[in-house]
Parts: C-alpha cells; structure tokens; sequence
C-alpha cells in the first residue's frame, strides 16, 4: 500500500517535472500542482484498495478502463470528467515521448478524477464513496473474466512457478489455511511472504503446490508451518503441468434417484438403501431402507431421550435385525405415545416410516456409490410390502439390473454370446468382437442381419444363454456353481445346480458358459478335498467330495458322513506315518498299491491311520468320489520301491548294530540309529575344563561329544569324551574304556574290556567304536608293530582318497549287499562283486580288470611292499583272505599299483596296526576296517573317509595275510610244499613280467636280514627254478575238491598251520576238515588257503 | 490490500462445515457468508442474512483449497479466474450450479456462467 502511494507520488512529480520543461502553461501547472498534493492527501484520506486495483488494472488493459469507468464512476461526474479529460489530453500529448501510452492515459483518468473529487467537498467524497463500497451494494459482479477460454489461461513463461512440497498427509488443508493466515499476518511486517497462492488437492496427498518465484520463497513460507517437509524438497512443477494439476477431476459420483447405495457408517452400516430424491445441491439425498428398530429395549417403560439414547449406545454391538417398520410391533414394545402418525406416515425416535422402510436423509459422504452390487435377495426385500405381501408379484429387477448394468460391462468379454435388449437393435444377438470401454462390437447372429458386424453401447447388451446351456456362476455368492440352465427371463438366469440340484438363479452378468462340471474349490474352511480330518475321538474320515458349506467323508469304517465343517474337530496329517502292507514293506503316503485280497483294488494311498487302515484313491472308481478305506495289512505295493527288502540286502545297513552311531561318516541318508553307546548311563566325573571336578551321567553320546547330565544344578552340558572319566561306585576314575577317546596316539588305553572276547559273539563290535572316528588306543597298544612301515601305506592311503576298489578289497562278498552301482568285475569269476560294490565313484581301474594291462599297474606298488618287509611273509599269504577273494582278483586288480603312487607318507600306523597283528585276538581288524578307523579320527590324512564305515562287513572276522608269510614259522613244516603264484611282475616288469601268473612250489625260502629284499628259490610247474621276490608270491589258492590245502590265517588261531582237506567244491569260504578229524569240519576262505603239491 | 475486500478466513480448515460458493468458488464459513456475504458477487448471490440462499448458492461439495494470497498476480487465481476477486480461500472445484435466477440474470447482463465443476473445456 505504502508502496504503491510512493510510486504515484513519484509519478505524480515525474510528471511535474516534465511539466516544468513546458513554460507553456506554468502557472496551471502551479496550480494543478497545488490541487494534486492536495488530492493526494484528500485521496489518501478516502482511498480504497478497490480504486487502487482499478487503477491497477489500467495498466493491465486498456479496454478494461472504460468497463471499470462504467462501473464505477457515477454518472453526474461523467460530463467533467469528460471536459477535463480532453483538456488533461491535450496536455498531456505534449510530453508522449516521455510517458508511455498507458501511462499517459492513466494520468488523465488520475486528472479527472482528481479534477471532479476537487469540485467535492469531502463530506460528499465521502457520501460517495460509502455509497458505492460500503454497505449493501456490493461490488458489481463483472464476471469479465469469464470469456476468456480456457486454453488462453496457460501459464507462460512470465508466470510465477508452481513448486510442490510434500506435507504431512492429512494436514494439506490445514497447511494451505495457515500458509493464508501467515500471510495476512506478515503482510505489513518486514517480510511479508512472497507467495502468490497456495493450495491443495484431495486427491494428492501428502503435498501441497505453492506458486512463488522461487524456492526460497516457498521454503520462507513454508518455514514454521507444523507438517510441512520442506527438508524432502521443494520441486518445481514443469509448466506444461501446472494446468493438470488443478484439472483433476474426481470421479463424478452421481447419485439419481432410485439408484442403490450403501450407508457407510452407523446403525445401518452397509445396508443397502435406495435413494429417492437429492436435495438441489447434491449433499443430502433422501434414502428409503429398511430399520433396524431394537424391539427388545434394555430398560421397559418410558425413557426419556437422553437415556434412550445411552442405551442404543451400550447395545450397539449388538444392532438389531433388518425388519420393516410394524405399527402394532412397535407400539407393544415402546408405547403407543412414542410413535405418532402422520398421513400415512409414522413418526417414531424422529425418524419417519412408510410402508414399513425408513426415510431418512443422508449426507452423500456418508454414503458408498460405488460398488453397491445389491443382491437378488436384498432387492426383493425393498419390493416387499409392510404386511408381507409380495408388491405386485414380481420382483422388478430392472432396477438393479440398471445398478448392476455398469458392472456388466466389465464382465463381457469377445466371445461371449449377447443379446441387446434395448435400443434399435433390441433383439438382436450375436457374438462379441471388440470391448472399447463403453461400445462393444458385436457380429450378429441370425435374422436379417446376420454376419453383420454391429456397434452397440455395451449398457444395452446382456449375456444370453438359453435353457440347456451348462453354466458357470463367476461371481457372487454362488461362485464357482455350475449348473444346467432351465430358464432364462431378461437378465435372470435359472439353473439347476450340478452339486446341490437345486435351483439356482443368478444374474447373466454372473454367468459363463462352461464345460466343466462341479465345484472350482475344493477347500471349504480349513479343510480340503482328500483331507484326513478327525471327526470324534475315535473316529477320523477323509474328504471325498465338497459341497456348497458340507463335506462327504468317508470314516475309517467305511461309513460315508455328511459332515458340516464345523463338525470337523481337527485335520490331521500323516505326511511322516508309515505303515507296513502285507510283505513288511513299508507303507507311505502317495504309495501305489493294490489290495491283495477282497476286490484287489488298486489305489494311491491318502493317508494311513494309526499304521492299520489305509484310505486310498483310485479315480476308476465311482464310488465315494473314488476313495476307499483298507486294512494296510491287506495291501502290497505296486511298485517295488527302492527301500525294499531285496534278497542279499547289506544286512549291515539293516542291522542298526551294525551301524556306526555317527551317520555323518557315510553320507547316506538311510543310516539307521546307532546301537546305544554303552557309555550312556554311565556316572563320569569331568577332569578337564571349566566343569572340572563335576559329576554326572552320560545322557547322550555323539561320536567324541557326549552329553553329560551334571548331578549339579540340574543341568545337562556337552562335553568331549576325553574330558570325562568314569567313576566307579568307589569314587576311582577310570577311562572311558574302549570307548574311543578321539586320542589317536595309540599308546594308551588298557584294552581290558576291550579284547576280542569281550565282543567274540558280536565279531563287528569294533565296528561301531571305529566308525565313529576314534581308535581306540588299546589297539595300537595291542598292534603297535608295523612291519610294514611306509613300502605300503601310500597305497591305501590313496585309495583312501579316490574311492579305489581296492580299499574295499579286503571285503567280502557281503560287500555285494550294499553295491550301489554296477559291479563292473561282476564278470570275474575270481572276484568277489564286492569288489566295486561300495565304489561310489566310477572305478578307474575298472575297464583294466582281467586284462593284462592289469598286471602292469601291480608292478608299481610291489616295491613298496616289500621295502616293507613284506617278502618274507610269502608261505603265508595264500591264507590271508583279507587281501581279497584270491590271486586272480590280485592280478585283476589295478587299483592296488595306481594309486599307490600318489600320496606317500600318508601311511597309518593304525592301518597297519590293525592289520599286522597275527595272533592277536582282535578278529575284526581287516584293511579296511583299521582303514576307516584311521581315517576316522586318526593322523591319516585321507579325505574320503565317508566310504569307510560302510565297509564293515559280517565277514569281518578274516585275517589280513602278513606279506611275510612265506617266513611264518607255523608253515615251516609245509613250507616245500606250498603252491604259490606269481602275481604283480608285469606291473613292475620284474623279470620282464615272464613269471606272471605261473605257479610252483618253494624250494627254499629263508628270511635274510631287513635291508634286503626277502625272496624265495620256487620251483616252477614248468620245471624252472627261479628265486623270486616273495612280494610277488601270493599263496595259490586249492583248486579241487579233497585237495589238500594249508590254513594260512583263521580266526581260529589254533587251526592256523594245519593241513586239511577241502570238503566242498572251492568257492569264496571254503569248509574244510583236518585230515586226523574229517568230522571237524570248519570253514576257511579261500584266500587263507594255499594249495598243497604232494609231499614229496 | 484493502481489508474490507478479503474474504473472512475460516479458522478451522478442517470444518466440515465449510462451505463454497458457487459462483466464485470462495471458502467460507456459513456464518460469514450470513454476516458479509459472498465478498465478490453478493450483488447477484444475496446470500447476506438469508440462510436459504448461502444453502442454495454455496455448497460442501467441494475439492481442493487455494490460499490465493496474490490474487492479480497469480497464475493459479488467473486459472481459475479468480484474479478479480479478493484474496482468500477459494475452491478448485465445486459441484453445482448457481440457482436458475443467478443464471438468468448472468445470462441478462450478457456474462458467460462457467460452472466450478470443471465440466466445461474450451
């Protein structure tokens, strides 16, 4: 304001001082200058903001002058005004090069209105200027603004910005109120804000558009405001969508009388309402419903209204039912002064009733509009008289086929068959071909316009079925309902349901045409179609079929029950049971099986109940949906599973004996449970570690953990087993016998209750204990001797790495049992399949065996044999059956010379512990077996030791044949006599392989000193004689029945030695007798005997 | 600005009772428009006193607010053609129609009535 009066100040002398130049007319000029301070202050004493905006707008437009003259200056100041403006003009043209035009002219509106308020005395300036701003006369209405279009209200580039700050959702309006009210409050201050508008859409939130020229105006404005973020940026809005941003625009929701709505809140919450008139400006529409008028009013008698109204409150959780207002009802229960009654309309609680509905006006935000979907059953409700009577007979549907009708628009779709039911081609019906939101194009279909492709708006077409169509219920309350259609009247389709054979009527709009048959769910609830679900205690059934709210089941007793959901106590599950059919085998969920009795049905098993009945399914069968129920014992599977019981299954894999306690060493899955470490029960005392000192009981054991129960504090911690000492009842410590220590240093542990009597009746005993990893130090104490040494361990150790057949060599044929891959020396008559049988991996050597190759590899891994010490052992390998089945499978068997190669140094001591020790009672330390004991826990460094456990064979009882044993000193009576073969030369070429495989006698075989190699003077079958290295002897095993044969090892030392008879034709265990006892017939494998030549 | 030109501003924005006029869109309380009137076209609205009339001519049924502070200057008043008017609150939208005599009598004095509802587009 000030501002503005300073500028027109300064105009004012400007103009002055250009006056001043003209020497014309000075002396008017002194007075005209006398007359405008004068007017100045006569102006400023009366102005208004509306003069200075007019004023204002003369700058802005020049033909707006003459509209705002009109309007604002009376009429007797109009012929002055005139005379002045022609003199002011004529003045004012001699200084034009000065003033702009506007300006120019605005100086003469400013002259004559200063010419004619000087002809005024200012009681009647005033007079008139109360007159025309003051009081009732109000501003004219010019609404000048109105012509302009639109488009010409783009903003340009002179325009100030729009810039968007993002506010507290919920406070955009507060925020534009208050960025008003901060404006007008700094308005006179020293820094008003510089914003020019501010505001906000509904459906924008969480920001507000301030249009300033720049940001720091905004962030100034917007600085104190509570909820606005101006730290989230306040971004320019791009000019092109300025516009856009005030154009937004709702959806219209229009509401037109006889339309359905929902009340959104309150007592009548979600009923639906019909509207019957809208009040002018569309706020309150007039509704027709039906009441809820609580007829069981907490407190009797009369109440005022106040009461009454905290009684509603407090039963407002429970609103009373829909009814349609009842006069005698209501006056029984409330009292005849509470209602009153109005032409034909009542009054009851100031709301009035007629024809039974409530009318009652609603706000329209208190109301849905969109999505209403009245059903079938609501809207017949509305068409209802109060006395219960049917209005007029039918239900008129047109008006919620018209609420319902936008909705059938969505739902069309190409393909679908329609008919038009109003318009010009009402009638008409044909086949969708293209939906454009509101206009389909359909081709019609028979009369004379078939083919024809025609548009139609998509409101007057309606789906068409005919009476036979089978159907699908898409939406509503019968969803997923199909059925037979038997009559169709306008948009309402009857048909007879397929599940419930009811009828069913549903609107077309509803509809599909579908082949299918049935309910699309088969979950109601919970529960699910082929669910085992418990119906009693004693009783559990299976789901064979669902129905609309009810489910078939079938009872373990075979009786069918219709079975409300809620009826079902629980669903049960029996995923992990297992039951066995009639063979043993076990029975699982989803098996395959076939009945062995009765009818012989076959089936896919559902569930198992309690291991003894068993439902299953078999879609052949028409009964029940299909299921059945039978006793599992009376069922054999189709399919031979793999986990089945098959002749020559590794027993060792069944016997849980057997099995290691830790099923992390094998790697397979099937592991059975361990044996029950004997140590569990055990009182141990803790001597090592922060428990030290405590007492306990082993609860648990794995492998080197235990799990001890701590007589204090009831507590139960895990321990390492070699922290822990047992306690005898007299308070001593004693180790953990034989209960592998992970300790691997073979010195300690008194192998008292070790020894192999301790376990004779279960030879495998050992087993266990070395499977889960820990030698047990009374071994090496017992086997320390290592004659061995280093010549032979790299051998095993690398087959310890690679899954060399050879590792397993030593096994039997039980090996055979748990073969997991084809046998590839299944061909070898000599070998036992046991061989590969546990090869997980493909045999390398495998494609070598039985050829002459085979030998070639052998060679390399003999010298290390004998650098052991070997050759001195030769009489007495042919006995030792723990190398394999016997000579041939020697030769056959490249994996020995291989990998004997790679990994020297890995040699273990509790290998060749475990296997040296002749005349130990330790049955069960085969190769393999100390094997995975090393490889367990011990210092070897082999990295597959997962294959070990699983070598474990009943036949471990077998001796491993000392390389010396040529050297042993029970054969030395025989010695001349045993038949040997040579084996392995080619592999090294010794003596350029020309011996391989022949066989002779021993002329003379004297153990020389360590440091050479040890050999033996053998007479060939072939009438050579030749001294041989005794590595390469391997004992030739007996070929005949009645041979004689010498026992090289058995587990009987006693029989170790002996020459007996072969009782039976040789195969892989061969029962023998002595000569002096033909009665005592035991048995020996093959590989622990040597055949015999005649004495000679 | 001249005071006696602004529009009173509702102290409460989040009253539901606020109410638009028709004609010019300005937010108002009901109370103000009974005491002052629509600030801007009283002289065809007549809704000073008259509670029928401000029921008739104003409407709740409105949406977005703009705090027009400038209003000569400003583009968004320029838009919406509230440029003319005093400063205030204004709606962006408002559904509904003057009454047919407002109507008419635009209609007499030769102004062209655009509807707040933004139905029209030119």
């Amino acid at each position: 304001m000030q501002k503005k009066r300073k500028k027109r100040r300064k105009r004012i002398l400007k103009m002055m001082r250009t006056m001043k130049k003209t020497k014309k007319r000075k002396k008017n000029l002194q007075v005209r200058k006398a007359r405008s301070e004068q007017r100045c202050a006569a102006i400023h004493k009366h102005s208004t903001c509306h003069k200075l905006w007019r004023q204002h707008r003369h700058k802005r437009s020049i033909a707006s002058r003459f509209v705002d003259l009109e309007a604002e200056v009376s009429d007797e100041d109009e012929e002055e005004e005139e005379d002045e403006d022609y003199g002011a003009d004529g003045f004012i043209e001699t200084v034009d090069d000065v003033e702009d035009d506007g300006g120019r002219r605005h100086h003469a509106a400013l002259d004559s209105r200063l010419q004619v308020e000087e002809d005024q005395t200012p009681e009647q300036i005033a007079r008139d200027l109360s007159r025309r701003y003051g009081g009732r006369a109000a501003v004219r209405y010019t609404g000048d603004m109105n012509e302009i279009p639109q488009r010409l209200l783009m903003p340009s580039v002179h325009d100030a910005s729009l810039w968007q700050v993002r506010v507290r959702p919920g406070r955009e309006r507060d925020i534009v109120f208050s960025l008003m009210r901060k404006a007008i409050d700094v308005e006179y201050s020293a820094r008003p804000l510089n914003i020019l508008a501010a505001f906000q859409r509904d459906s924008l939130p969480g920001m507000i558009y301030v249009e300033a020229r720049s940001s720091q105006q905004v962030s100034q404005a917007c600085n104190g405001l509570v909820g606005v973020f101006p730290s989230r940026g306040i971004q320019l809005v791009p000019i092109e969508e300025m516009a856009s941003l005030l154009q937004i625009k709702k959806q219209d929701l229009t509401v037109t009388p006889g339309s359905w709505v929902r009340i959104r809140r309150g007592k009548y919450a979600g009923d639906l309402a019909q509207v019957m008139d809208i009040t002018e400006n569309g706020e309150d529409v007039g509704l027709k419903f039906i009441p809820r008028i609580d007829l069981n009013p907490r407190d009797d008698g009369p109440l005022d209204g106040r009461k009454r109204k905290k009684t509603a409150t407090a039963t407002g959780t429970m609103r009373p039912p829909q009814r349609l207002f009842n006069y005698e009802e209501i006056i029984k229960v409330w009292g005849r002064k509470h209602v009153s009654k109005r032409n034909q309309v009542f009054v009851f609680q100031n709301d009035t009733y007629k024809d039974g509905f409530i009318e009652k006006d609603f706000k329209l935000s208190a109301l849905i509009l969109e999505d209403v979907n009245p059903t079938l059953d609501e809207i017949t409700q509305f068409t209802r008289r109060q006395d219960g009577a049917e209005a007029d007979g039918v239900v008129d549907l047109s008006i919620i086929a018209e609420a319902s009708r936008k909705a059938a628009i969505s739902v069309l779709q190409p393909g679908d068959h329609v008919e038009v039911f109003e318009g010009e081609q009402a009638g008409v019906h044909g086949v969708v071909d293209e939906i454009h939101q509101d206009v389909v194009i359909i081709t019609a279909i028979g009369v004379d316009i078939d083919g024809q492709k025609v548009e139609l708006p998509a409101r007057s077409v309606r789906k068409r079925f005919k009476p036979g169509d089978h159907v699908k219920v898409m939406t509503g309350q019968n969803a997923d309902e199909t059925g037979l259609v038997v009559s169709v009247a306008d948009n309402v389709v009857t048909f007879l349901s397929d599940m419930s054979m009811q009828e069913v009527s549903v609107f077309s709009k509803d509809l599909r045409e579908a082949a299918e048959v049935g309910s699309g769910t088969n979950i109601i609830g919970n529960y699910e179609l082929h669910d085992l679900v418990q119906l009693d205690a004693q009783t559990v059934g299976v789901i064979y079929k669902t129905e609309r709210d009810s489910f078939r089941v079938l009872d373990q007793n075979g009786q069918v029950r219709l079975v409300q959901p809620h009826q079902i106590s629980m669903r049960r599950d029996s995923v992990r049971a297992i039951a066995t059919d009639s063979e043993g085998h076990e029975l699982r969920i989803n098996d395959n099986v076939k009945e062995i009795d009765g009818e012989a049905r076959k089936g896919r098993v559902l569930h198992t109940h309690q291991s003894f009945f068993a439902f299953l399914h078999n879609r052949d069968i028409v009964e029940n949906g299909g299921v059945f129920v039978t006793r599992t014992r009376s069922l054999a599977s189709l399919a031979p599973k793999g986990n089945l019981l098959k002749a020559g299954t590794d027993l060792s894999k069944m016997n849980p004996a057997l099995a290691p306690p830790t099923g992390g060493m094998v790697g397979s899955g099937n592991m059975g449970r361990g044996p029950r470490d004997r140590d569990i029960g055990l009182t141990v005392c803790v001597i090592k570690g922060p428990h030290k000192g405590y007492v306990g009981t082993i609860k648990d054991t794995n492998g080197p953990a235990v799990r001890v129960e701590l007589r204090t504090g009831n507590k139960v911690i895990t321990l390492e087993k070699d922290k822990l000492r047992e306690r005898l009842p007299n308070g001593k410590l004693v180790q953990l016998t034989g209960r592998g220590s992970s300790s691997g240093s073979g010195s300690m542990g008194p192998p008292t209750n070790y020894g192999g009597g301790a376990r004779t009746s279960n030879p495998y005993a050992g087993g266990p204990q070395n499977g889960a990893g820990s030698r047990t130090p009374g071994w090496g104490a017992g086997r320390t001797p290592n004659p061995y040494g280093e010549g032979r361990t790299p051998a095993w150790n690398a087959s310890s790495r690679t899954p060399n057949p050879y590792a397993e060599g030593g096994k039997t044929p039980a090996w055979n049992a748990s073969s997991r891959t084809p046998n590839p020396y299944a061909a070898d008559g000599g070998r036992t399949p046991a061989w590969n049988a546990n090869s997980r991996t493909p045999n390398p050597y495998a494609s070598g065996s039985g050829s002459g190759g085979t030998s070639a590899t052998w060679g390399g891994a003999t010298p290390g044999r004998n650098v052991g010490g070997w050759g001195g052992a030769t009489p007495g390998r042919p006995a030792a059956s723990g190398w394999g089945s016997g000579v041939d499978s020697w030769s056959d068997n490249t994996g020995w010379g291989a990998s004997s190669a790679p990994t020297p140094g890995a040699a273990t001591p509790g290998f060749n512990s475990a296997t040296m020790t002749p005349g130990t009672t330790w049955p069960a330390s085969t190769p393999g077996y100390v094997f995975g004991a090393g490889g367990n826990g011990n210092n070897l460094s082999a990295p597959t030791p997962g294959g070990i456990p699983s070598t474990y064979r009943p036949e471990a009882d077998d001796i491993d044949l000392d390389d010396m044993w040529i050297f042993d000193s029970a054969f030395a009576n025989y010695q001349q006599r045993i038949k040997v073969q040579v084996h392995g030369t080619r592999v090294s070429n010794y003596l350029n392989g020309d011996f391989e495989g022949k066989t002779g006698r021993i002329k003379a075989a004297t153990k020389s000193s360590a440091e050479f190699d040890q050999s033996a003077l053998i007479a060939f079958d072939s009438g050579e004689e030749r001294s041989i290295l005794v590595r390469y002897l391997l004992p030739a095993p007996p070929e005949f029945l009645h041979s004689e044969a010498l026992v090289l090892a058995h587990k009987d030392e006693k029989n170790k030695g002996k020459v007996v008879i072969i009782r039976e034709v040789p195969d892989d265990i061969i029962p023998v007798s002595t000569m002096s006892d033909p009665s005592f017939v035991f048995e020996v494998k093959r590989d622990f005997l040597a055949a015999l030549y005649k004495d000679q | 600005m001249a005071e006696q030109g602004a529009a009173a501003i509702p102290s409460q924005a989040r009253s539901k009772q606020l109410r638009a006029c028709l004609l010019c869109s300005i937010i108002q309380l009901p109370v103000d428009f009974r005491r002052n009137g629509c600030p801007n076209c009283e002289e065809l609205m007549q809704m000073k006193g008259n509670s029928d009339r401000i029921a008739t001519c104003t409407t709740t049924y409105f949406d977005g607010v703009i705090s027009v502070i400038d209003p000569e200057n400003s583009w968004v008043a320029r838009w919406q053609r509230t440029s003319k008017y005093v400063r205030g609150l204004y709606a962006v939208r408002v559904k509904g129609r003057v009454p047919e005599d407002v109507e008419a009598e635009l209609d007499n004095r030769g102004i062209k009535y655009r509807p707040r509802d933004q139905t029209d587009h030119d």
